[in-house]
């Protein structure tokens, strides 16, 4: 089957049918336009913006009754106390399959017992919902090889077939994980013309032109003065927050900030101090509190505060509540840094973050990093701000001196998909009239590599922007349609990352599986993520949906029967809101259920 | 007003309330005192239960403040700036175009015009295999199917076929029993350390081990000892002084590791694989070593420092090395036993919360990794073994200069002798620097003299005043040397690092030696 990367599709008429002829489900063959979507309907698009009226900062979810948090805690103990008794018997009847646990022949156990035993006993169990191998594009669907374990997922074999499924998991919100179209075509005419290795670190003879070029185009992109890339997104974090700061200053962090933040933080040596997710009352007293005492013990001032917080948080779907932390910032001089992971691209009317969502002018952010895997279908990370803060991180990052600079392909896969959404100032419409400095507008042609040969409807952003306004609406579709049906949902209806709550352990890998395995013969299958402790809080497992602008209504449609199956079956109908709508009024009235400022 | 009869009635309606009654009655007539002693404690406990158990008040030199004063304090507190304004900026040397064997280069601030093709002394190009043709088309063929980038960490649905045979091949290769890949070579080994070593550990590393080994012993919070560079006495005496505290203390058994580099990031020197074997198998400990230099370059077939010393690869616990680097891509890998490897995948930090590497880039390292294992394999380490001696036979003859790398290692830093190092400290400009960037600034002017006759050659950077820094636990006043071994290490020395390449010829290679030579002849007798 043929796949398409752009919207124009009128060759395609069984990827059109499909959405027309209102299919009760798709068959598995249907799934064709398989790695970007095809969805001509203007209605199923939407603007991502703050709305003053609704707030989407909010970071409370339903609490389920206490029936449910109750079989949830005796479900855990269960689990462990039969995990207990297995390894006890175990370790003196099997003691060969424990080797790596007990002291032996005077060396000491490899791994403890303690730090294994959430692996072993409690996610072994369900492994098989985890690290599907998978191959070919991770776009709009996904192909997983099909794998089977007769020893309790110890050991898998592989029969060597695969299985196509909808992907409502993989980080591509803006659909340019793509191995066809205009930007592939960039990067395998870079393959050819640069290899695929940079050579060395970034300040060691590692610096090629492609460089220069694309990080020029980040900081247009995000109105900030220069940027720099890291070859990997987690070391983004983990090798820049060191360079920043250091013995004597703080890094006030909110707590549910991911683990490359707390890495950088462990690596500089900076005193470090939680508060709670989002609460910004909580925030402001511990503001108070730190900056009065000064540093522990001596009462010395600190040398500088630095707030980390990220933009769109990924396993809540919260917003961060930046219109009240940039009045703080002004009250308390601490230095703010966001980590835009999840929402560079994916979040605000222009795709420029969570500071174009509020309207905040980027260049009042001292550090914006962010990651180029997620919405742009690349690998590694940037910073941003101001010429000071760049050279000097430049200078001081760990990950410039010592790491490998990023590889060319994925450089140019960078350029390609974010000139496709600034647009081509010499293509863009009425863009000779846009002045270079503007914020947000389009790029010039001389900052792309003169090589590089892009269509059309990639250079005059329209593709771009259409891509835009197509996330927003299925994450706002999926997440309304999701609460009005009744589950307990987090998070903020414009986050393309939708978290739905299950709370009991035994629930997770039924759901995961069952949406694998439809209910309904030859429908769809759909790949999921579950999350469950240590990665969430105890009690609140839950299954996490990642949208992408290349999911088509029909596909959420299909999510949204999908998840009412299992949702009836596994009684997750769970909110105590009212009034509940049925799957097929979500469906029939989603342009209204998108525009609406209540769910 | 509730009288004492209505509070009776109500404690009546309670259930279970006449046990309870029950209980303290007869209780009290046994002995009042109890009661009383009873009530006092369920009081204590419901104090302790009520009060606040976060930090802040009750910590201890916590100083009371009125809302006023707060706000005094906090209007007069002045934050140093986030970063030094205006500093000095010195951009590197950006090359045009692919980082080929002649690649054309151009230094900053220069217009395009300016830009000189050179000889390539700097690019990770060990086995001259960067821009292969057949590397290409396999990248090419993988775009096709994977797109560029997996979207996604291996747990959700980034773990792509890709990985797998990498993984597969990246083992077999080494002869190991597993592998696992990250996606970043420098994060590789920051990430594997405090994976298994944890607080109370004992890791033995060498004091000449790179940065990022450095900071993966600092986040492991492990106890840290060190022994002198590369020096196997001093190894041996420092695992034999350990294991005796610990006898002494009679301490519980903890796990106990050596750490080292087989072909030493910052010197270029070659660890003594064999010995540092033997003797972990005679104390007991574990080894960690990073072969990211060594891999693929070499022992006849490129198998790294095991075929070199004719080790098995099972005897190092845990194997790491870099996809970067020999291969030619990106990425590192990790390779041991299978407990070792399935350990990583949901324990360390950089494999779990990270995206996978690019399907491309895997594809194109096993690909590299394939040319290696094929017949020409052991030609093309031929070629590179026999250019690193013909570098260093044309480097000899200056008494200034010291090749202190190892005649095997595909980098091989030059550094001044030590007398001469003190020397050129005084010629240096730069005033309030520390003597290492003095003798960097020297080696700056060298590489900026080299590069306009035509070598690209470049100083090997360090972040200075990190470097040394190893976190509390294994340096500070209070940290104990060993006997035999070493004191926590500080900066490495300055060098020039060149990076010697297969696909040059003999003659390349010694014309590009002699121009370093006249560069470091010329820049010295310009600044005495």
């Amino acid at each position: 089957m043929p796949s398409l990367s752009t919207t124009s599709a009128d060759n395609l008429p069984d990827a059109r049918s499909y959405l027309q002829n209102k299919l009760e489900v798709p068959t598995k063959s249907q799934l064709s336009h398989d790695e970007y979507g095809i969805c001509n309907n203007d209605d199923f698009r939407f603007i991502s913006s703050h709305n003053t009226n609704e707030d989407s900062t909010i970071a409370e979810v339903e609490d389920p009754s206490y029936y449910i948090l109750i079989s949830t805690y005796v479900s855990f103990v269960l689990l462990i106390v039969i995990g207990h008794m297995r390894d006890f018997f175990g370790k003196r009847m099997f003691n060969k399959h424990y080797k790596h646990l007990m002291p032996n022949n005077g060396y000491a156990a490899l791994l403890s017992d303690f730090d294994s035993f959430y692996t072993r006993r409690l996610k072994l169990r369900i492994d098989d919902c985890f690290s599907r191998p998978t191959t070919g594009v991770p776009g709009r669907t996904i192909l997983t090889l099909d794998r089977d374990s007769d020893d309790y997922n110890n050991t898998y074999f592989y029969s060597g077939s695969n299985t196509r499924c909808l992907n409502v998991s993989s980080y591509n919100y803006l659909g340019f994980a793509q191995a066809r179209g205009g930007c592939a075509d960039a990067v395998e005419d870079c393959i050819s013309r640069y290899g695929i290795s940079a050579g060395g670190p970034r300040l060691e003879g590692g610096t090629l032109d492609l460089h220069h070029h694309a990080e020029k185009l980040v900081a247009k992109f995000l109105g900030t003065q220069d940027a720099m890339l890291i070859s990997m997104g987690f070391a983004t974090n983990s090798t820049t927050i060191p360079a920043l700061v250091n013995k004597g200053c703080l890094v006030i962090s909110d707590e549910l900030n991911h683990s490359s933040i707390r890495f950088g933080v462990r690596l500089s040596g900076a005193s470090v101090r939680q508060y709670k997710h989002n609460d910004m009352k909580d925030l402001e007293n511990l503001l108070r509190e730190t900056i009065s005492q000064g540093q522990p013990r001596t009462h010395r001032p600190w040398k500088k505060i630095l707030l980390i917080v990220e933009g769109l948080y990924s396993m809540e779907g919260t917003l961060v509540n930046l219109p009240a932390i940039m009045e703080m910032k002004n009250k308390y001089k601490f230095y703010l840094y966001i980590d835009e992971a999840h929402s560079i691209g994916a979040i605000g009317p222009h795709g420029r973050g969570v500071c174009d969502y509020f309207g905040i002018n980027p260049r009042l952010i001292d550090i914006l990093m962010g990651t180029v895997t997620k919405s742009f279908g690349a690998a590694g990370g940037y910073i941003a701000g101001d010429q000071d803060l760049v050279n000097r991180i430049r200078q001081r990052s760990h990950g410039m001196t010592y790491a490998e600079s990023m590889s060319p392909p994925v450089l140019t896969q960078i350029i390609s998909s974010l000139a496709s959404i600034t647009g081509v100032k010499e293509f863009v419409e009425g863009g000779e009239h846009i002045s270079e400095d503007t914020h947000p507008g389009p790029v010039t042609h001389n900052t792309l590599p003169h090589w590089m040969t892009l269509p059309r409807d990639l250079l005059d952003g329209t593709e771009g922007k259409d891509r835009l306004r197509r996330l927003a609406f299925n994450a706002r579709y999926l997440s309304s349609a999701l609460r009005k049906m009744g589950f307990i949902m987090s998070g903020s209806r414009d986050s393309p990352i939708v978290p739905l709550f299950i709370f009991n352990p035994a629930k997770l890998p039924l759901f995961s599986r069952t949406m694998m395995d439809r209910l309904t013969p030859g429908a769809a299958s759909i790949v999921v993520v579950v999350v469950a402790y240590p990665a969430t809080p105890l009690t609140s497992g839950r299954v996490r949906f990642c949208l992408s602008s290349s999911h088509t209504k029909g596909d959420i449609d299909e999510l949204l029967r999908a998840c009412d199956e299992v949702g009836d079956l596994l009684s997750l109908k769970l909110s105590r809101r009212e009034p509940k709508w049925t799957v097929d009024e979500c469906i029939d009235r989603a342009v209204e259920l998108v525009q609406s400022e209540y769910a | 007003m509730l009288s004492v009869d209505d509070v009776a009635h109500y404690l009546h309606q309670l259930p279970g309330s006449s046990i309870f009654l029950r209980y303290v009655r007869s209780s009290y007539q046994n002995d009042p005192w109890r009661s009383l002693l009873e009530l006092l404690l369920f009081l204590f406990a419901l104090r302790v239960w009520l009060s606040k158990r976060t930090r802040g008040d009750s910590e201890k030199g916590f100083i009371r403040l009125s809302e006023g004063e707060i706000d005094e304090l906090i209007d007069d507190w002045q934050p140093e700036p986030l970063v030094p304004t205006n500093q000095p900026h010195k951009p590197p040397p950006t090359i045009l175009g692919p980082p080929s064997i002649k690649p054309r280069v151009l230094l900053p601030q220069q217009p395009i015009e300016r830009a000189k093709q050179v000889t390539n002394l700097v690019s990770y190009n060990f086995l001259g295999l960067l821009g292969d043709q057949r590397i290409k088309d396999a990248a090419t063929n993988a775009l096709r199917v994977y797109g560029v980038g997996s979207c996604g960490p291996p747990g959700f649905y980034g773990n792509m076929d890709a990985h797998i045979a990498l993984e597969k091949s990246i083992a077999q290769t080494l002869g190991a029993e597993s592998a696992i890949i990250y996606s970043q070579g420098f994060a590789t080994i920051v990430s594997v350390i405090p994976t298994f070593a944890k607080r109370g550990d004992i890791i033995v590393a060498d004091e000449g081990c790179s940065f990022a080994i450095r900071k993966g012993l600092q986040i492991s919070r492990s106890t840290v000892r060190w022994y002198k560079h590369n020096d196997m006495n001093s190894l041996e005496a420092v695992l034999d002084g350990v294991n005796r505290e610990a006898k002494r203390r009679k301490s519980p058994l903890t796990r106990r590791f050596i750490c080292s580099e087989g072909i030493f990031q910052n010197d270029g020197t070659l660890a003594n694989l064999k010995r540092m074997c033997e003797l972990k198998r005679k104390y007991k400990y574990r080894l960690i070593l990073d072969e990211s230099y060594s891999f693929g370059v070499v022992g006849s077939t490129g198998r790294g420092l095991t075929e070199l010393f004719d080790v098995p690869a099972r005897d190092v616990d845990i194997l790491v090395g870099s996809m970067a680097n020999t291969l030619g891509g990106a990425g590192g890998f990790c390779a041991g036993e299978s407990v070792v490897v399935e350990h990583q995948r949901i324990n360390s930090a950089a494999f779990i919360f990270s995206a996978s590497l690019p399907p491309i880039m895997a594809v194109s390292a096993n690909k590299t990794l394939s040319i290696l294992n094929s017949s020409s394999g052991p030609s093309l380490v031929q070629a590179l073994q026999s250019n690193i001696a013909t570098f260093r036979s044309a480097l000899t003859g200056l008494d200034s200069l010291q090749c202190a790398s190892h005649p095997l290692a595909p980098i091989q830093h030059v550094f001044f002798t030590p007398s001469k190092e003190y020397q050129v400290m005084n010629m240096s400009s730069a005033v309030e620097n520390t003597d290492e960037e003095k003798i960097e600034s020297i080696w700056e002017d060298i590489a900026e003299d080299a590069l306009s006759n035509g070598v690209f050659v470049t100083v090997a950077r360090h972040l200075r005043g990190q470097e040394g820094d190893i976190g509390a636990l294994s340096a500070g006043p209070n940290m104990r040397v060993p006997p035999g071994g070493a004191t926590p290490p500080s900066e490495p020395r300055p060098s020039i690092k060149v990076a010697i390449s297969a696909a040059l010829s003999k003659k390349e290679t010694e014309k590009a030696a002699l121009t370093l030579k006249n560069s470091v002849n010329r820049v010295l007798k310009r600044r005495s």
